[in-house]
């Protein structure tokens, strides 16, 4: 199977969700072996894609080429409206693709102990698939037509998952804020598809890039067309200030949220506007615009983590951080930092998230610091995979983040005053800070709640075996960066000459930096490891007793989702209610109404002209007749 | 020469209707079950045989008839509309109707006119097919011999029928009159070297009743409702699809060939009484409050909007002409199959519970989800909303018969489509919005149905979604129209022979 026909691994997900979606309820086991087959036969398959992709690059004769291909078939011609689809396959949607596969197949091979006995197992996996085949879909459509429909495809999964618990009145709630918040982002996309599509008359992405930077497009109308088109991928990752819905998303099943956080959901927007790039950097405003909301996004996220003891919600602050980050790195031109550690933020989150699913289920549905710690010694595997995870999520060296933040700390050197690279590692040190706190305060210390603790255990092998497998890819992925890796798994070189921009750089060690950033690393994790461990956590209730109202803040999230709320009572809906009386009177009583009504009395008159006669049906036949023919020969004079 | 193998499709529709009766007179016992089961066999035989003729240079039968593309669209639609009437109707004869055998005959001969009626290429030809097809309607929409509504529907069709068609028959005399042929091409030729002149006028105009009245134009429509409501179910389906689709065969072959040279005698005609049609089949469609005269009012609404490509024809080339005509099969095409699942639907829901009023579809939500599913899916594609047949077919129609001095009616057909939404959401509305009575239960129904209203509402989302398919075939289809006729085209290429 060769890289032209990439499309089979969206179609085998999207398969199962339409045969589980239909029958999946009298299938045996409810179908979930169906699911689990259909995204391994997704992952098996893009091995051969990848490899096939990989060999057809090394008959380049100048492997710094930029290499894709691409295939497309004609979806409908009207007039001179052509539409086509197909797919693209090139590094970028390559190791998207694996990362998707790899990360969904896992998930959905845990969500089979985590997912037992629920209510609608089948419905479940259904949509576990549909998600995956929109995701799938997203990342190797060759036109923004397609993604569009990928990215609305998304949504809706993304909404029927985190709702999957409809009866809960908070998950309900939880679906809408998600569905909604991200509509906004949505039609901010749409609108910029629409803007370049009249710019250009295509809607195939390299089309417009090469009338992007050939200077097609002038750029005041790309710089707000790509704005529309960045305003939809922050809705869709959650960024500043659309950063709301993700922590309430945790109201789905845990296996969902590593699934949103990790592999599907989030990282969409990194996806387009990493796709997008040649066109961002023709406008750099709007590469600051970028830079800026990460780093906004970042460092925000990073203080409301320090306050939540959900270990959940931590977890989605976290992400919300990390995707700050590969904005940043993207706002920094550097894609190739951003998709690195969109890669191994993939790995080591859903390992958190499955530890972290783990724990729910180990503990009986606790999942709250306050009553868990000192799980160490009754989770052992759940705890050390947990610890991975995070020591890669606190960019500890060697674990893969810490490669892949380096990666964007070097990135940003780019930029001049070093203002970016300043902020950069402020959030770094948050972000170790309260990964550190998450850890010590559910695996060590004292257990807070001691019949929780009592019941505690570990979770069986469907569950532990993920988690091994994702501590084992978290521990190595890292390493992709070096050439000689790269090399070795048959890539032309390490992970930055694979993926880029513009020219292809070979890594190579800079002592300082990594100096400097396992510095910030470690700093981060001493710091909490003295407070939250050495029994210290009385300095922080000090700190909030001392400072009530800056606690009080991070504990609301700033906020912001009660700004939120009063703007749509308070201006949503006073304006809602002026056009609704507009509505209500002018349009409705006299517009609808009146033509409605004149419609429908001229319809009763015209009813009796259906007499039921035979005579009166003649008449009318014979009158038309008459009437056409007098009617011809007087048109012809 | 006589060829007569251009014929062998119709041989085998011709020949199982025979071989139908035969079965039933000689094992009268047999289970009518198996005469539809054989009807539709005997279609699908159909349909393969003409898959043959795709592609083929146009033969022709004596100039008579002719085999072509466009023949063979219609063969398809008519094999097609027979299959699934067959398919839909034993559940409903059973216990209503004993001449069974003569039913499905008559759906297979009914159709075997269709097919000539698109195929022919000379007037007497295409009055004997528009007869053979308006007995076969006569006699099936009277078949319920006990229901005086069957019977009175029934007389009125037959009475105004005749009437019709003397009419058009006197249109066809004052052609030949005047031109000394009943040829299409040799009319083509004779308008052309003459000019047209009173009687040809006057001939034109009567001709567009008869087919006027095949095809429920308003002021020819009348019988239209009563022949709907009166007919058994399957029957009324069966008017909604094959008298449309043999109306707008032989106005197509006839309009784009004996008569587009005399376009400008027409077309306006045409357009007004598009005009005309779908306001006033949509304004009465709002009052009704039967199942059966809704669709009615809401086919002689789709047939304006279809005139508006006739009437494109008039006021175009041969080359707009030619797209225009593909728009028009294919929305022919969406239409028919959203008609069948409809009444497939109808159908189901009819054979358990007896109602045929929108009243009688409260809740059917409730009671039978998928019925009303594939219901709202049927009515959806006829209003014409997105991701449903109606929806793409209808915009590729109008489209391609845009042209400036048409906008008017273009514009008159997107505001009916508007208020056509109102009387179909209506039903939705009924079905979703209310409680079912009352002491009704879910019911379940009858598998065969079930399979063809799935397998006909996939198709009704592929075209909506992936028309381009159907369109190649349809612009295959209307390709020959446009072009002179197959002997006239081999004297073309024996001149350009080396001598």
């Amino acid at each position: 199977m060769g890289a032209d026909q990439a499309w089979i691994l969206v179609a085998l997900p999207a398969a199962a969700f339409v045969v589980l979606a239909l029958c999946g309820r009298w299938l045996p086991r409810q179908g979930d072996v169906l699911a689990v087959l259909a995204i391994g036969a997704s992952l098996v398959l893009y091995f051969f894609v990848l490899h096939d992709f990989l060999h057809q690059r090394d008959g380049l004769v100048n492997s710094h080429e930029y290499w894709s291909i691409a295939m497309h078939h004609t979806w409908s011609n009207v007039g001179n409206f052509n539409l086509n689809f197909g797919t693209y396959v090139d590094p970028l949607s390559a190791v998207m693709v694996g990362v998707v596969t790899i990360a969904g197949t896992l998930i959905t091979i845990f969500s089979i102990g985590y997912m037992k006995g629920e209510v609608r197992y089948w419905w479940f996996f259904a949509v576990l698939m549909g998600f995956i085949a929109a995701k799938l879909m997203l990342v190797l459509s060759d036109n923004l037509l397609l993604l569009y429909f990928a990215w609305e495809g998304v949504g809706v999964c993304s909404f029927l998952l985190i709702g999957f618990y409809w009866e809960k009145r908070s998950a309900a709630e939880a679906a809408k804020k998600a569905f909604i918040t991200t509509r906004i982002g949505d039609v901010g996309l749409l609108i910029g598809i629409i803007l370049l599509w009249k710019a250009t008359g295509t809607f195939n992405i390299q089309d417009i890039l090469t009338a992007a930077t050939t200077g097609q497009i002038g750029h005041v109308y790309l710089f707000v067309s790509l704005m529309f088109i960045f305003l939809g991928a922050m809705g869709k990752s959650a960024l500043f200030p659309f950063h709301v819905w993700l922590p309430d998303a945790m109201e789905g099943p845990t296996p969902v949220s590593a699934l949103i956080h990790a592999a599907t959901m989030v990282v969409a927007g990194v996806y387009l506007i990493a796709r997008l790039l040649p066109a961002f950097e023709v406008v750099p405003a709007s590469l600051l615009v970028v830079t800026i909301v990460g780093l906004v996004t970042a460092i925000l996220t990073g203080f409301m983590a320090l306050a939540t003891t959900d270990i959940k919600k931590v977890l989605a602050y976290s992400t919300i951080g990390q995707l700050g980050f590969m904005y940043i790195a993207l706002g920094c031109s550097h894609p190739d930092a951003a998709i690195m550690h969109l890669m191994t933020h993939a790995f080591f989150k859903s390992l958190l998230f499955l530890a972290a699913g783990s724990v729910i289920i180990g503990t009986h549905h606790n999942q709250d610091m306050k009553q868990l710690g000192g799980l160490w010694r009754k989770m052992p595997i759940t705890a050390v995979t947990f610890l991975i995870g995070s020591l890669a999520l606190a960019a500890v060296p060697p674990f893969s983040g810490f490669w892949s933040k380096d990666e964007i700390f070097h990135g940003t050197t780019a930029w001049n005053g070093g203002w970016v690279t300043f902020l950069l590692g402020f959030a770094a040190v948050l972000t170790a800070l309260y990964t550190t706190r998450l850890f010590v305060r559910t695996f060590l210390g004292k257990p807070q709640d001691q019949a929780v603790y009592d019941n505690a255990h570990e979770t069986g092998p469907v569950m532990v075996l993920p988690l091994i497998i994702l501590a084992l890819i978290t521990c190595v992925a890292g390493f992709t960066v070096f050439n000689g890796v790269g090399r070795a798994m048959g890539f032309p070189g390490g992970f930055t000459e694979f993926v880029f921009l513009h020219e292809p750089e070979r890594f190579v060690m800079n002592w300082s930096w990594a100096a400097a950033s396992a510095v910030i690393a470690f700093g981060g994790v001493f710091l909490a490891g003295w407070i939250y461990w050495g029994n210290r956590i009385t300095i922080s209730t000090r700190l909030a007793d001392w400072q009530p109202g800056v606690y009080n803040m991070l504990v609301n999230k700033f906020y912001f989702d009660d700004l939120y709320q009063a703007g749509i009572d308070r201006g949503l809906l006073g304006f809602s209610y002026v056009v609704s009386w507009f509505d209500r009177y002018v349009v409705n009583d006299t517009g609808v109404d009146g033509v409605a009504d004149t419609t429908r009395y001229s319809g009763s008159i015209l009813k009796y002209v259906q007499t039921g006669k035979v005579p009166a049906y003649a008449l009318g036949i014979a009158l038309g007749a008459v009437g056409l023919a007098i009617a011809g020969l007087v048109v012809r004079g | 020469m006589r060829d007569y193998t251009i014929f062998i499709p119709e041989f085998i529709a011709a020949g199982s209707a025979l071989g139908i009766i035969a079965v039933d007179l000689i094992w009268p016992r047999v289970r009518k079950d198996l005469l539809a089961y054989l009807c539709a066999v005997a279609a699908i035989a159909w349909a393969v045989a003409s898959v043959f003729y795709i592609g083929k240079t146009p033969n022709s039968f004596q100039g008579l008839i002719q085999v072509d593309d466009f023949t063979t669209y219609f063969r398809l639609m008519a094999a097609g509309i027979v299959f699934c009437i067959a398919l839909i109707s034993p559940n409903y004869i059973r216990g209503r109707i004993d001449a069974a055998a003569e039913y499905y005959a008559l759906l297979l001969l009914g159709c075997c006119g269709l097919v000539f009626m698109a195929a022919a290429r000379e007037l007497i030809t295409a009055y004997i097919s528009f007869e053979l097809i308006s007995f076969s309607l006569y006699i099936l929409v009277g078949f319920l011999r006990r229901d005086i509504r069957s019977n009175e529907a029934s007389l009125k069709f037959i009475l105004l029928g005749a009437f019709a068609s003397a009419i058009f028959l006197y249109g066809i005399s004052f052609i030949y009159g005047a031109t000394g042929s009943t040829y299409y091409d040799s009319i083509s030729k004779a308008i052309d070297a003459n000019g047209s002149n009173t009687a040809i006028v006057v001939g034109l105009m009567l001709i567009l009743v008869g087919i006027g009245f095949k095809l429920a134009v308003v002021p020819f429509q009348m019988w239209a409702p009563d022949a709907y409501e009166g007919a058994p179910l399957p029957i009324t389906a069966f008017i909604a699809t094959a008298s449309e689709v043999a109306g707008f065969g032989l106005f197509l072959r006839l309009f784009s060939s004996a008569f587009h040279t005399g376009a400008h005698e027409w077309a306006w005609a045409v357009a007004i009484l598009s005009a005309i049609t779908m306001t006033l089949g949509n304004l009465v469609a709002i009052q009704q409050t039967n199942i059966k005269r809704l669709v009615a009012y809401s086919s002689i609404g789709q047939v304006g909007y279809m005139l508006v490509v006739i009437a494109a024809i008039g006021y175009g080339d041969a080359h707009a002409g030619a797209g225009a005509s593909a728009g028009l099969l294919i929305h022919i095409t969406g239409y028919i199959i959203s008609t069948l699942l409809l009444f497939a639907a109808l159908i189901a829901y009819y054979n358990r519970t007896g109602h045929d009023t929108i009243r009688g579809m409260r809740g059917m939500a409730e009671t039978q989800p998928f019925l009303a599913l594939i219901i709202t899916v049927a009515l959806f594609s006829y209003a014409g909303l997105p991701f449903f047949a109606g929806f793409t077919t209808k915009l590729l129609m109008f489209q391609s018969a845009t042209s400036n001095g048409l906008l008017w009616l273009i514009a008159l057909g997107v505001v009916n489509s508007a208020i056509s939404i109102y009387y179909y959401m209506m039903i939705v509305r009924e079905m979703y919005l209310f409680d079912p009575d009352e002491n009704v239960k879910r019911f379940s129904i009858n598998p065969l149905l079930a399979g063809l209203a799935g397998v006909l509402l996939l198709a009704v989302l592929f075209i909506g979604i992936y028309p381009g398919p159907v369109l190649h075939g349809a612009s295959k289809a209307s390709t020959p129209l446009f072009q002179a006729g197959a002997d006239a085209t081999s004297n073309v290429t024996a001149q350009m022979l080396p001598k």
